[in-house]
């Protein structure tokens, strides 16, 4: 039992994620997946569908092996090889938001392995600018054309109403996340990533009442969790809370997280535009970026102020193996760290565990050198 | 460790191209003698035909890794940008770069005198990952150097519609606007007009050319395949047009005379994805057995026709289309491609090169390989290299593999 039963929801939704799509689906709801935080859920949802981020596993990819090579992210690989094991066929389709070389090309292979499912991959624009604006405009016009011919339906007033969902559920979170960095959160960061895993995975409606009940809990808990040294954890995909919990185990404090299954989905939780369609690519435009879609000199100033923000005194980056956009901006992120005088530890996460021994021992080394 | 190697070459217009190689080096030096703004921008986006109509100078960062393998420089290069933590998993042309960037770029050993260095950088959201960050890279190392932040949608060719193409156009004109502000040259539209004249002409030419090794037997291979350069770095000018003019008359006589590659051709292979620049003499190892390299993927790139009737829209489309055809095309697309191009040439059987420096061309090669098999029944060969690192290949491996497809091809032949 978790000492927050307001908890307990969460974890199941993500443990039963799979069964409780597969029972949706046979009620008639229709399911499209997404790999990157970018895709426009709102829109998706709005459309009448139920978004789910596409999950990953551990353990070996054996069938997707046949079909990809072995220095790409595990993340999709193991998506892959989930969904070569059946894991995936409540699917109705995958939507995603162009962002990375691999993301790209494996939407490409399920497109291929799966021709029954309808895959749009919307080409975001890098720059913001009147034109981009008015360019994006136009992709999510023609995603919610993909999606009516799926067999979805839109209006204004979906979208309107979908919007206010999800901004909702996202001002929750990112309030949760900034109690966290102030150290007010009562809760631990591998449970505050456990909440993130399931707002990936089931109907936002059902969602924001499991995460006003959470709120409702933690508001009248006296508990105070063990101080901790405060640090940042940076990267990608971080779909398993263990890692979080190894982190937290060492006397160390997650206080914020520039994460794409973190803060990054989070931030900002909603935007203004004339429209609501025009509000979903602001709000796209606004992001906090991913480095697959932004510049160092744009997302390192970023970084330095969530590290000042939250009090942070060290930095550990998670990445997934393989990762380029983050590999790429590595170094000058680092080196930007350094200047300001906060240590920094990389771990890449291989998703095949045998990880675990070399990361405490890492793990540990750190927290001694920031004083943990 | 793989060993280094040159290729073979037969042509004589291919050996002239040592000189046409020192010469376009020797113009961008000119150029930054004499005050002529030199630029930096990755290959295939558009920009070269501009360049060259507003007398800029154009350089292709990425195009000096091939050089930089060939001389054998680039193992030193990774070891600068590894130390700086430019980690091992990272894009070789990505690593090659950094490291020369950030060593003595024009010092006395470093062949045709490097590359001088840009005054403006043409700095791409879009294109594949490490070609986008290889830019803003050097945005940290040149400070000085105007940046024009570009962006080009990131959309399979059958997927284009006219949105893709209006933002493009105006990302075309957005970047006219900043070289005419940074260099205080007017753009004269009728030379434009005529630069893309110029381009359409080399890619008209690199389509014979390429038409021409369908003979039996080939008059060209793979081997000679360093004549791409003028397709990088001289798209829009008058000197490609007619280097690839006197190519395509040698292969074209070769051709009509019946001469091929080797003397006794008797298996014809496809390549797929980039070549093993610090070892192109790999192509040459086929011949010894009797195969010739006769088609390959990357070669395509170059294919695509420019309408120079409204310049904007064919650069727009040009960029739209190349970027499509290394970072995002669909496996569908690229499967129709190579069967064609397998059928077209007759091939016996395909290589592919699993490329740990190119995911994009990389992922979906499973897929292309069981279609060959099963809708053509050619058979093909995974080899594990890379484009640039040559710690990821192991020459004693490629043999192995390369000799045991050959002697299966020639017994089918034979059988």
């Amino acid at each position: 039992m978790h000492p927050h039963a307001a908890m307990e929801p969460f974890l199941e939704a993500v443990q039963y994620r799979r069964q409780r799509l597969e029972g949706a689906v046979s009620r008639g709801e229709k399911v499209i997946g997404y790999f990157c935080t970018y895709t426009p859920v709102e829109l998706i949802h709005a459309c009448g569908f139920l978004p789910v981020r596409i999950w990953a596993r551990t353990g070996p990819a054996e069938k997707a092996c046949a079909q990809v090579p072995g220095f790409i992210c595990p993340y999709m690989q193991l998506s892959l090889e989930n969904a070569l094991s059946g894991e995936f066929l409540f699917l109705s389709g995958v939507v995603q938001a162009y962002t990375c070389d691999v993301a790209c090309g494996c939407v490409n292979i399920w497109k291929a392995t799966f021709p029954d499912l309808l895959v749009h991959s919307i080409p975001l624009p890098y720059n913001v600018s009147p034109e981009a604006g008015a360019y994006l405009r136009s992709c999510l016009e023609e995603t919610v054309e993909k999606l009516v011919s799926a067999g979805g339906t839109y209006s204004d007033e979906a979208l309107a109403e979908s919007l206010d969902l999800y901004g909702r559920i996202r001002g929750i979170l990112s309030a949760l996340h900034e109690q966290r960095a102030q150290g007010t959160l009562a809760m631990t960061s591998a449970d505050l990533n456990v909440v993130a895993q399931a707002f990936f995975a089931m109907d936002p409606v059902h969602y924001l009442m499991m995460l006003e009940r959470l709120v409702a809990d933690l508001n009248s808990c006296r508990s105070i969790l063990a101080p901790g040294i405060p640090v940042l954890v940076s990267g990608s995909v971080v779909e398993d809370a263990g890692i979080i919990s190894l982190v937290e185990a060492l006397g160390l404090r997650v206080a914020a997280d520039d994460l794409c299954t973190g803060l990054r989905a989070f931030t900002p939780a909603s935007a203004a535009g004339q429209n609501p369609l025009e509000q979903v690519g602001n709000r796209i435009m606004k992001r906090f970026p991913c480095p697959a879609r932004s510049r160092q000199s744009q997302r390192i100033p970023l970084v330095l102020d969530l590290v000042k923000s939250s009090g942070a005194q060290g930095v550990i980056f998670l990445f997934q193996k393989f990762c380029t956009p983050h590999l790429a901006d590595y170094p000058a992120v680092c080196g930007a760290l350094k200047d300001a005088g906060i240590p920094s530890i990389l771990l890449e996460l291989d998703g095949n565990a045998g990880m675990e021994a070399q990361a405490l021992t890492r793990l540990e080394t750190f927290a001694g050198m920031v004083g943990a | 460790m793989g060993s280094t190697g040159k290729s073979k070459k037969r042509l004589s217009t291919a050996r002239e191209l040592t000189r046409v190689v020192t010469d376009y080096y020797l113009e961008c030096h000119r150029a930054r003698a004499e005050g002529r703004p030199v630029g930096w921008m990755p290959p295939m986006n558009g920009g070269i035909e501009i360049f060259y109509a507003m007398d800029l100078q154009p350089v292709f960062p990425e195009n000096w890794s091939p050089v930089c393998a060939a001389f054998s420089l680039a193992p030193g290069h990774f070891e600068i940008s590894e130390g700086m933590g430019y980690s091992r998993d990272l894009c070789g042309y990505l690593r090659n770069i950094v490291g020369y960037v950030h060593s003595d770029m024009n010092g006395p050993g470093v062949p045709l005198g490097g590359l001088p260095e840009p005054d403006m950088l043409m700095s791409f959201g879009g294109g594949c990952v490490p070609a986008m960050k290889i830019f803003q890279i050097l945005e940290s190392r040149f400070p000085r150097a105007k940046v024009f932040r570009a962006d080009v949608p990131q959309v399979a060719c059958e997927d284009i519609r006219e949105h893709h193409v209006d933002y493009a156009v105006s990302e075309i004109h957005r970047l006219i606007e900043f070289l005419e502000r940074t260099t205080g040259r007017k753009l004269d539209q009728e030379r434009l007009h005529r630069t893309v004249e110029l381009s359409d002409a080399a890619c008209r030419l690199w389509d014979e050319i390429m038409s021409l090794r369908r003979c039996r037997p080939a008059p060209i291979s793979a081997s000679e395949i360093g004549i791409m350069f003028v397709m990088v770095t001289r798209q829009g000018t008058q000197t490609a047009v007619d280097f690839l003019t006197r190519v395509r008359d040698e292969v074209a006589e070769r051709a009509e005379q019946g001469i091929g590659v080797i003397e006794d051709e008797l298996v014809r292979l496809f390549w797929d994805n980039i070549p093993l620049w610090y070892n192109m003499g790999l192509f040459n190892e086929f011949e010894g057995l009797g195969g010739v390299v006769v088609a390959e993927t990357y070669s395509a790139a170059w294919s695509l026709r420019l309408d120079a009737s409204d310049p904007g829209r064919a650069l727009a489309l040009k960029r739209l289309m190349s970027y499509s055809l290394v970072s995002c095309l669909s496996i569908e697309r690229r499967k129709e491609m190579v069967l064609k191009a397998c059928r077209d040439y007759g091939i016996d059987g395909a290589v592919f090169h699993r490329n740990k420096s190119c995911v994009p061309i990389t992922l979906g090669q499973d897929e292309i390989i069981r279609a060959l098999d099963e809708e053509l029944g050619i058979p093909s060969v995974t080899i594990d290299a890379d484009h640039m690192d040559s710690r990821n290949f192991s020459h004693a491996q490629f043999k192995a593999r390369t000799d045991a497809f050959m002697e299966m091809l020639l017994a089918r032949k034979n059988g």
